[in-house]
């Protein structure tokens, strides 16, 4: 699904943020906003709501060039998590390079994770999706709540499939920045795997995902 | 996008500069920066070609501000404002305020189009979802219209079938009826048969011995014997021959054959008077006369069996196919035998009201079961062990009455036992 275009140098990667509704996808984005360098990364586009409630996306655009000159483009979206905008879920899951599946630490929603991560294998399918080979991490958002379910629990749940399960807390901004940062590294090792990032453009993953995740300096330049 | 299934639809695509503003967009805001004084106001792409520009009559001056346009955070284009260097602070704050004029412009036109198109593509497959559902209903409402339509004439054909089947297993029973007729009937007339023959065997010894002694006498008159020789000689063989005991015996040999091929004769003309062979026209007939009829050719049956008990009143005739009152009773009183057993007292009564006759045959056995009053009269109903019953004898009653215009009910017959009541409208006469 890489966007690759040789002859200009170019190449667009799309990484969606997907979950039951009201698991956090908006705020990851918000929080990768505030916290990352304002340097190569785009405005966070939040697309018309409705009561606050995510309708069509959010889009956070991130933009890098390899030192062979190669201009990387990281297009991070995220879905409704809402059961009735399952159009617009199929639309936005479209050639995704990389999923992260955000769900809900609150044990009442624990049916909600399930009905969504079901609703993510079909729609997946139907787009015409690998799950077993597309990039894809879970984080376990609100992680501040006081009745969230234990992570020994999660990890016994979620380890033995393979896919890496990160902790976070969006409100606070904790565990935004790995969740993405791992997402890219492993969307980064499938790239390299197929147009040689390292070899042929000089683009180790360590430059890639350091890039993307660059915290903003706080002595340095702010937002204009 | 659409691909080939009709179903894809691709968001958020790669734009150029080109694509998301417009002229009216871009150069008002470098006609701005002209009017604040500067020589010229362009924006160029990343290859230095102009996308769009504004220059003042007056020439271009130095190169005063360059400044990068971002796309997503890519950057691509630049934008250049050159005038006369007095003016460089100036500018360059103008510059500066153009840059974000033109981000803002670029943001907004591309959430627009992003809008646009995430609701083009939902509006779109859903579209598409409810033209496949529709299509599917389509095809789902001409297979069941089709299966309706075939279900009609199916069911017509089953109809007719069963009507044919129906017909046929009524027509059997009505055979299988008369079969059973014919061998008793058969025995009835096997009975006098036999011992006529039987007198005939003797009568045909006797009549040897009587042209023996016929013989014997001419031939001692050809001898010219004294008479008182013949007379004794006569007198010997005559008891020789023992004709004094065949004479006796030769009277009641003789009526007997004779009341035994009366009795032939009345079965015969029972039967025959019973089957109605003779008339197959509608005819005036008393239900009483068919009636005994019946019991007459069910004699066999009935000797030692049953009791009849009649209580029958005179009748007005009725206008019917001669053939159906025997069907009738001689159903209901095989029915009466089947099911009452040895020592059945039956019990037929008849009468007439002025408008209906009434007739009703009443046994003492073991009576029918309310629930299955409804039930008797239908083909293929019968209480007996498989094999044993047609269940159609009752059927046979039910539709031989009602081509008499009359109707068949059973109740309790007073004392136990079944009572079966067939009333017949006179209307007809």
């Amino acid at each position: 699904m890489i966007e690759y275009n040789e002859k200009e140098r170019r190449m667009v990667l799309k990484l969606v943020y997907y979950g039951p509704a009201l698991s956090g996808k908006t705020t990851n984005l918000l929080q990768l906003h505030e916290k990352l360098t304002r340097q190569g990364r785009g405005e966070l586009m939040v697309l018309d709501t409705s009561g606050d409630r995510t309708i069509y996306f959010d889009l956070l655009p991130f933009f890098l060039t390899a030192p062979s000159g190669l201009r990387i483009k990281v297009k991070a979206y995220t879905v409704p998590g809402q059961v009735c905008h399952d159009a617009t879920r199929k639309a936005v899951l479209q050639r995704a390079d990389g999923i992260a599946f955000i769900a809900d630490s609150n044990p009442a929603e624990a049916q909600s994770n399930f009905a969504s991560f079901d609703n993510l294998e079909r729609n997946m399918s139907l787009v015409g999706l690998d799950i077993d080979t597309l990039p894809l991490v879970i984080q376990f958002n609100k992680r501040d709540l006081p009745e969230a379910i234990c992570e020994r629990e999660i990890r016994n749940t979620w380890e033995p499939t393979g896919i890496p399960v990160l902790m976070a807390s969006a409100l606070r901004g904790s565990g935004v920045t790995e969740t993405f940062g791992a997402l890219a590294g492993l969307v980064y090792h499938r790239v390299d795997a197929r147009y040689g990032l390292a070899a042929t453009h000089g683009l180790s993953c360590e430059e890639f995902v350091g890039q993307l995740t660059c915290v903003r300096d706080e002595t340095g330049e702010g937002e204009p | 996008m659409t691909g080939s299934d009709g179903l894809i639809f691709v968001v958020g695509e790669e734009k150029s500069l080109r694509e998301l503003l417009l002229d009216s967009d871009v150069l008002p805001l470098l006609n701005g920066v002209l009017a604040a004084g500067a020589g010229s106001a362009r924006l160029l792409d990343q290859e230095g070609e102009e996308l769009w520009g504004a220059s003042a009559p007056g020439g271009r001056g130095e190169l005063l501000a360059e400044l990068p346009v971002l796309l997503e955070g890519e950057p691509v284009a630049r934008l250049r404002i050159s005038g006369e260097g007095c003016g460089r602070e100036r500018l360059q704050a103008c510059a500066e305020l153009l840059r974000v004029a033109l981000d803002t412009v670029i943001r907004n036109n591309l959430k627009r189009v992003l809008t646009t198109e995430i609701h083009t593509s939902v509006v779109n497959s859903s579209h598409q979802a409810l033209l496949k559902i529709n299509a599917d209903l389509s095809l789902s409402e001409a297979r069941y219209r089709e299966l309706a339509e075939n279900l009609e004439t199916r069911v017509k054909e089953r109809s007719a079938e069963l009507k044919r089947a129906h017909t046929h297993i009524l027509q059997q029973e009505k055979m299988a009826a008369i079969g059973q007729l014919a061998a008793g009937v058969a025995h009835e007339i096997n009975n006098p048969l036999g011992f006529i023959t039987s007198n005939l065997h003797t009568l045909q010894k006797y009549v040897s011995r009587f042209c023996a002694m016929l013989q014997f006498y001419r031939d001692h008159l050809k001898l010219d014997l004294p008479m008182e020789t013949v007379s004794a000689e006569g007198e010997r063989k005559w008891r020789e021959l023992k004709l004094p005991q065949v004479m006796a015996d030769v009277a009641d040999l003789l009526s007997q054959s004779l009341t035994g091929a009366e009795r032939v004769t009345r079965i015969v003309a029972d039967l025959k008077g019973f089957s109605h062979v003779d008339d197959a026209q509608e005819m005036p007939v008393d239900l009483n006369e068919e009636l005994e009829r019946t019991l007459g050719v069910l004699s066999h049956a009935l000797a030692g069996r049953a009791e009849m008990v009649r209580e029958l009143q005179p009748l007005p005739r009725v206008t019917c196919n001669p053939q159906l009152p025997g069907q009738i009773f001689l159903n209901l009183l095989q029915n009466a035998l089947t099911h009452a057993g040895d020592g059945v007292r039956i019990t037929l009564a008849s009468l007439f009201d002025g408008e209906r006759i009434r007739i009703s045959i009443a046994d003492n056995g073991p009576g029918v079961p309310a629930a299955l009053r409804g039930q008797i009269f239908e083909p293929f109903f019968t209480t007996q062990p498989v094999g044993s019953g047609t269940g159609m004898g009752l059927a046979v009653v039910y539709e031989a009455v009602l081509n008499l215009g009359g109707t068949v009910t059973v109740a309790d017959a007073p004392g136990g036992g079944a009572d079966f009541i067939i009333t017949i409208p006179t209307g007809k006469d």
